[in-house]
């Protein structure tokens, strides 16, 4: 694949900066290429139900970016027309919707899917039907579908550099992992517990807690955490509580007082996003792990903010799940523009080594087995609810069979060489080739 | 016998009638005829709804006809659903692990098999060993016969209990819904065994049966699921239309006075409370491979409310009222939330119907309550009684 | 040697040059460390800074903890910087001169956590008798993370000059605590251990837990010159510490499951493996057959059996042995513990028991509401939980416009109850009173009106949390101990909940619209011919109930997140409070949401790792509850409670 030049960057920047001018108001005409069908993006992100609150966003931001591109000329010539579909945060509508997209509107790919269960009950049809999905979240890990691009971070890529940064940095000795229930909490607190005993913490020095969705009565969990740390230890919390649930979390802690200095929190589900919902003053201190901020500084970015600012309003944050739709949606184009054609199969084939500037900084890779190399940032939280960045890595390539769970270790996914997401590396033969759902 | 049954309930011949025309209309236009007029999924979103019209009429008979408001008919849908689906995902990764593990020198354990399977089902929740429930997942016989007892005793014991005891109207509305909560958090666990809030996926995938397409698949589940609801009217009908029936409905009109009568009341409700909780379960087992994905949200009580909401749009006390509210309700809200309905520009705002349509759905349960007791039935009672 | 002597010279030189050196020169030979400071490798840094004795130390570890520390890209110095704007106001760290630069070309530092922890140590000595009390108090604060035994002298060398009341205190406790972990005379570490067994503090804890930090051994026979805190059974976990045996190269390790395949695998001869036939290899005693086989036959290392990890066991002797040499000292401190963990225990009941007061508060607080329009009315309000949400984004508005958060507090409750109040009366009036004949119909009525206005809400407010700030007197929690403690908000909501339950008893009780209230529920036609208008009892009761709604939402949202679904969250658990409690009862509703509250509690605290269980089983509780109690713990007597 050829190495990301100057005009490519150039290229991204003046899109920027163009649609920043547009959604400014400033006119603008689209040089409508001469093209028999439009090209068909499908969107397919929950726009009402539990989901609607972090999903929409990311539908706005898709049609940012179609926008930007029509902006820049389309792609082979042709507009590029966005489908936007409402699974309605209900889990059997996303496998609806998913065939809906692919057979009645015949899109050629889908941006699309928040939780863990809605990306599996679209992955059937999606390997039925040969489609093409990007999936913009972070997210346990342990697949690798033919048809799913993963351009959010896989556990390798968030939970284990934030567990090393509280091992190495903080000298965190005893673990708390709260979570809500359900299987992204659980499937990364089993691997963070196990890769913890691997690097010597006794399995009585973590303790793992599980709520339900949206709960709000803290008062006794937080006490538990404070508990831990009567026999001398330092105590971290590692957070992989979703959505709304960390309101009262975090204003629980401020409550009884306890500061990032005492027991620090690293968040992996709190972005900018859920901060614009509490008093962050309080909170100050405390981190989260991702590979994008609003705060991270580069040309790029700023002109990214800018330009979402210039679209939805002064308020709005950009946060992380979007800086994967930001680097998937450009790699796919450059997919397409390299492969002269929509085809799935061409273009997933262009896809492996494509190359994208991260909005942090540094060039984000496709790797073969469907994830990205990106940077991985710790960030504390701000009075003002944005992050300060106080460590960044190099870029770590995701890896989608967990190395620290013994039935995942073996596995290994490679669809450019061995064409094949489930590869057993003791056996050396191919487990399955569609994905466990 | 059967000529009276039906001359007294000319409404039976007719919805057979209509259903069966329905059916030979959708099977002639759908892609496994090659007509291709019909999509696949819109020949599954008929099919699921079919299964939703089954439960419906389950639920017109306990609360139309007998005046149980329960709001957990879902919960036994969903146990039908996880009944089937847990036969569906041990066969099929049982195929692709035999499948894998075929290529080795030496001869895998039954341990090693089992293990596998586990692994392969459960490692999505970080778990990998059968939990006892799952006993007898790989009988296709036993998970069907599960679909009828699991909701059967449940719904057995469950009334018992609250008959015996004798909670009724508003306080048996609420202890329903307080049995589904309690069965949807607890599926909600992780520990449940039942893969938690991920639920179990990919149930269009008939084991064995790669080869053969979604187009001819969902076909197969539709017709199953037209032939069921005809089943299902037909027994309902024929058990409101005998003396039993009348009973029930002379409960629902004054349940003291049939006490006092010398009926053992608590016994004929928990007929019914039974026998339309196994509807449902076998509706529900029907529904969730044409979905694809059963997990615990599907179980939430608002699910329940949903369906008596549809019952009561529809026309309590006629079975047909049933059916239509279900199919009405539920297809015109996947054709607002889809896109379908045109958005309406009024100048200083734009209504857009993926986000008003749940206020238009919500007042219109407020109307059909207050203008029109007997739902879209009601109407068409009148119309067919004026010609 | 002379080459000796020149280059002892030249260190000398070196040596003497380094201890004159500035602060900059002494940062710059570690840029690279002081630039991306790690908890590890800052130690050098801080060794260096601390032994040269410069006065200008102190200012520039505290600087660089509070990240005011910035470097010049280019020449690599660094500079006390405060950014103003796109500008940056840089002080020199020796001489203290001003310049005024564009921060462009400036990176500033960023210490983490861990190295401000680190800079926070070093800096203890500087600060414990620096004349700012603050100074003092963070030098307090960074012993209290992180104790060594260096810090004892200087904190008892302080305590002299010491005249703030509380620091002094606080240094008194240091000592104590420094002196049970490190002081060098056995009967003062016993004096100031004995003098820990009523603390219930974690920080003495902490003291108490480390002196008795244990650390398991295995020999062949028992120690004499170890402090031996307990022989360890071995039975209970074979393979556990079997495998520590293998781990100490005691024991040879196991065949797996995994290896004993491997083996076999490799060792094929003819389809057989050690005279096994590969079809029959399908079991696991085949496959342990066929490996003993290939053992026998030397390939392979012997199998180790469950006899042989049982002998094995049998000749060592595991035991966890204390790092504190010195028995009498350990024993004060378990003897210590053990008093102190008591009382632990019995705080922590108490402490459980105040966040069941308080679940129950707020359970009562969104049920009350409830209670009256379905206890009094009959009438089932689906809708509740939309007032609650109603309530919650009153407050949520009126901080928009009212930005000291006392006076909109104080606004938004009265603002809240009159808003839904409203909305009360108006469904009331415009659905409700049609269908009062009709009661399991209002329940879709109201159903329908509840998502009706949760996507109207939602429509309008988006789908965001919305922050609904608390007032500062009730950020922070009343703190008894390090155990009991309890935030002022939960304290607040439950003082809220003791007003409504007076002022609604008082309502009911002991005012003619209570008369009439109780009047209309209990037979509306006689009502109506005594002169009372039931339309607009049923109005104000209705209104009422909303109105408290709206209250519960502002006080539920200042310690919880304020979304379009937050009612949903709470119908039906209010519900199910209502009825265990008993239809038409205050007190019954108190009763209900006190026994919900304490029972969930409770159950939390048998399982502490998972609370859906707990919500799980409490709702499995409640369904058998009113099995046995249909009508609830206060169950109305007579004809009042026919339905």
């Amino acid at each position: 694949m050829d190495a990301l030049n100057g005009d490519d960057l150039m290229n991204v920047k003046s899109k920027l900066s163009l649609s920043a001018a547009f959604c400014m108001g400033l006119t603008a005409t689209t040089a409508a290429a001469e093209c028999a069908d439009p090209i068909k993006v499908g969107v397919l992100h929950s726009l009402s139900g539990t989901m609607a609150i972090s999903e929409t966003t990311l539908k706005d931001t898709m049609e940012l970016l179609i926008a930007q591109q029509n902006e820049a000329g389309g792609l082979l010539g042709c507009e590029i027309e966005a489908v936007v579909v409402d699974p309605a945060s209900d889990w059997p509508l996303f496998a609806e919707k998913a065939r809906e997209l692919l057979t009645v509107s015949e899109v050629d790919v889908i941006f699309g899917s928040w939780t863990s269960v809605s990306r599996k009950s679209a992955l059937p049809v999606l390997e039925e039907l040969n489609g093409l999905m990007f999936y913009p979240v972070q997210y346990e890990g342990e697949e690798s579908s033919r048809n799913v691009f993963y351009t959010g971070a896989a556990p390798n890529q968030q939970a284990i550099p934030a567990t090393d940064y509280f091992l190495e940095e903080l000298g965190v000795e005893k673990f708390a992992l709260l979570g809500t229930d359900y299987v992204y909490p659980r499937t990364t607190n089993n691997i963070l517990e196990s890769y913890l005993q691997e690097n010597g913490i006794a399995a009585e020095d973590i303790f793992v807690n599980y709520t339900p969705f949206g709960h709000s009565d803290w008062s006794t969990i937080v006490a538990d955490v404070v508990e831990l740390g009567a026999d001398g230890s330092q105590v971290g919390v590692i957070s992989t509580i979703n959505g709304d649930a960390n309101i009262g979390f975090y204003k629980e802690l401020a409550a009884a007082g306890i500061s990032a200095d005492d027991i620090p929190v690293v968040a992996f589900s709190v972005g900018e996003e859920e901060l614009s919902g509490l008093d962050t003053s309080d909170l100050v201190g405390h981190l989260a792990a991702w590979n994008y901020f609003q705060s991270a500084e580069s040309e790029l970015n700023d002109n990214w903010v800018e330009a979402w600012k210039a679209s939805m309003g002064e308020e709005r944050v950009t946060n992380d799940p979007m800086e994967a739709h930001f680097i998937g949606f450009n790699m796919w184009v450059n997919a397409v523009t390299d492969a002269g054609t929509t085809d799935v199969d061409a273009v997933r084939e262009a896809m492996y080594g494509q190359e994208f500037p991260n909005l942090t900084g540094g060039t984000a890779v496709m790797l073969p087995n469907h994830h990205l190399a990106k940077p991985v940032l710790i960030g504390e939280i701000q009075a003002d609810g944005q992050f300060d960045i106080i460590s960044q890595t190099t870029e770590v390539p995701g890896d989608a069979w967990t190395d620290f769970l013994p039935e995942s270790a073996v596995l290994t996914s490679d669809w450019k060489d061995l064409g094949c997401g489930m590869y057993n590396t003791e056996t050396e033969t191919c487990v399955q080739l569609t994905s466990n759902y | 016998m059967k000529n009276t049954f039906i001359a007294r309930n000319p409404s039976v011949l007719w919805f057979l009638a209509a259903l069966g025309l329905f059916t030979a209309l959708v099977t002639i236009a759908s892609e496994a005829t090659g007509a291709g007029l019909i999509s696949t999924s819109f020949v599954k979103t008929l099919g699921k709804t079919l299964c939703l019209c089954l439960i419906a009429i389950a639920m017109d008979v306990v609360w139309g006809y007998c005046g149980i408001l329960s709001l957990g008919h879902f919960a036994f849908f969903g146990i039908g659903g996880y009944s089937i689906g847990m036969w569906l995902m041990y066969a099929r990764t049982e195929i692709i692990v035999t499948e894998s593990l075929a290529g080795r020198t030496i001869p895998a354990t039954p341990q090693e098999v089992s293990d596998a399977i586990g692994n392969q089902i459960f490692g999505v929740v970080g778990s990998s060993e059968f939990p006892l429930i799952w006993a007898f997942a790989d009988s296709f016989w036993m998970q069907m016969a599960f679909v009828i007892l699991i909701p059967g005793l449940l719904a057995l014991v469950f009334g018992w209990l609250a008959f015996r005891s004798r909670v009724t109207g508003v306080y048996l509305s609420i202890l329903t819904q307080a049995m589904t909560l309690a069965l949807a958090l607890y599926l909600f666990q992780n520990d449940s065994g039942l893969r938690g809030n991920n639920g179990l996926s990919g149930l269009q995938n008939l084991p064995g049966m790669d080869d053969v397409s979604q187009a001819t698949v969902s076909l197969a589940f539709f017709l199953a699921s037209a032939a069921a609801l005809a089943l299902g009217y037909l027994l309902f009908a024929w058990i409101t239309d005998s003396k039993l029936g009348n009973i029930i409905q002379a409960i629902r009109d004054d349940e003291a006075r049939v006490r006092f009568l010398g009926y053992h009341v608590e016994s004929y409700k928990l007929f019914v409370f039974t026998i339309t909780a196994i509807i449902a379960g076998i509706a529900g087992a029907l529904y969730y491979p044409q979905a694809g994905i059963i997990n615990p949200a599907e179980i939430a009580p608002i699910a329940s409310i949903y369906l008596a909401v549809w019952v009561a749009i529809g026309g309590r006390g006629r079975l047909y009222g049933a059916v239509l509210g279900a199919a009405f309700v539920s297809l015109l809200s996947s054709w607002f939330t889809g896109g379908g309905a045109p958005n309406i520009n009024l100048g200083f705002y734009t209504v857009q119907w993926v986000d008003w349509w749940l206020v238009l759905l919500g007042l219109s349960f407020v109307l059909v309550t207050l203008y029109a007791p007997k739902g879209i039935g009601g109407l068409f009672d009148k119309l067919v009684r004026k010609s | 040697m002379r080459r000796l002597f020149l280059s002892l010279a030249w260190l000398m030189a070196f040596a003497t040059s380094a201890f004159a050196q500035d602060l900059q020169s002494i940062l710059q030979t570690h840029a690279e460390e002081v630039a991306k400071p790690s908890r590890n490798s800052v130690g050098v840094v801080m060794d260096d800074l601390v032994a040269s004795g410069l006065p200008q130390t102190t200012a520039f570890l505290e600087q660089w903890a509070e990240r005011n520390i910035w470097q010049n890209d280019e020449t690599g110095s660094f500079f006390i910087g405060i950014e103003d704007g796109d500008d940056l106001t840089l002080t020199d760290i020796d001489s203290g001169e001003e310049t005024s630069v564009s921060a462009d070309g400036y990176s500033q530092l960023r210490p983490n956590g861990g190295v401000r922890r680190v800079i926070g140590t070093a800096l203890v000595q500087f600060q414990l008798s620096d004349p700012d009390p603050e100074r003092r108090l963070s030098a307090l604060e960074s012993i209290g993370r992180r104790a060594d035994a260096s810090q004892l002298p200087l904190l008892i060398a302080s305590l002299e000059g010491e005249d703030d009341a509380a620091i002094r205190a606080r240094k008194e406790q240091l000592i104590n605590f420094l002196t049970a972990r490190f002081g060098e005379n056995t009967d003062d570490r016993i004096a100031a251990i004995n003098s820990l067994s009523k603390d219930t503090s974690v920080e003495a804890r902490a003291v108490l837990n480390q002196i008795l930090a244990t650390e398991v051994k295995i020999a062949d026979a028992l120690p004499q010159d170890d402090n031996v805190a307990d022989v360890i059974n071995t039975l209970s976990d074979h393979t556990a510490y079997y495998a520590q045996l293998v781990d100490a190269d005691l024991a040879p390790a196991m065949v797996s499951s995994g290896d004993v395949l491997a083996a076999l695998e490799a060792n094929v001869v003819e389809g057989r493996v050690g005279g096994i036939p590969l079809a029959q290899l399908n079991s696991e005693d085949a496959r342990n057959a066929a490996y003993v086989e290939l053992a026998a036959a030397g390939t392979v290392p012997p199998l180790v059996t469950a006899d042989d990890v049982t002998a094995t066991l049998d000749d060592f002797y595991f035991y966890s042995a204390y790092d504190e040499p010195d028995a009498a000292i350990t024993d004060a401190a378990r003897a210590a513990l053990d008093s102190v963990e008591t009382r632990v225990g019995w705080s922590q009941f108490l402490d459980l028991s105040l966040d069941g007061l308080s679940l129950a508060s707020i359970y009562f607080l969104a049920a009350i509401g409830l209670a009256i329009t379905f206890g009094q009315m009959g009438v089932i309000n689906m809708a509740h939980g939309e007032f609650i949400m109603m309530g919650a984004y009153t407050g949520y508005v009126v901080q928009l416009f009212v930005p000291d958060y006392t006076i909109s507090l104080l606004i938004a409750l009265p603002l809240a109850f009159a808003v839904t109040f409203g909305a009360g009366v108006a469904m009331e009036r415009l659905v409700i009173r049609h269908l009062y004949h009709r009661p399991l119909e209002t329940l879709l009525a109201t159903f329908g009106i509840s998502i009706a206005l949760q996507q109207i809400a939602k429509n309008i407010f988006g789908t965001q949390a919305r922050p609904l700030t608390s007032p500062e007197w009730l950020s922070g929690a009343l703190v008894i101990s390090d155990v009991i403690q309890i935030s002022y908000i939960r304290i607040a909501i439950f003082v809220l909940a003791l007003i409504f339950l007076c002022v609604l008893l008082y309502i009911l009780k002991r005012t003619r619209l209570g008369l009439e209230v109780r009047a209309v529920t209990q037979n509306p036609g006689m009502a109506a011919s005594m002169g009372i208008n039931p339309d607009r009892i049923n109005m104000m009761t209705f209104g009422l109930g909303s109105g408290i709604a709206g209250v519960a939402g502002v006080s539920i949202g200042l310690y919880a997140q304020v979304t379009s679904e937050m009612g949903a969250n709470y119908i039906v658990q209010s519900f199910m409070t209502v009825v265990v409690g008993g239809v038409g009862s205050v007190f019954g509703t108190l009763a209900g949401a006190g026994l919900i509250g304490f029972l969930q509690k409770g159950i939390e605290w048998l399982n502490p790792s998972n609370t859906l269980a707990a919500q799980t089983y409490m709702i499995l509780f409640i369904i058998l509850f009113i099995q046995f109690r249909p009508k609830g713990i206060v169950a109305l007597k007579g004809r009042a409670a026919a339905d």
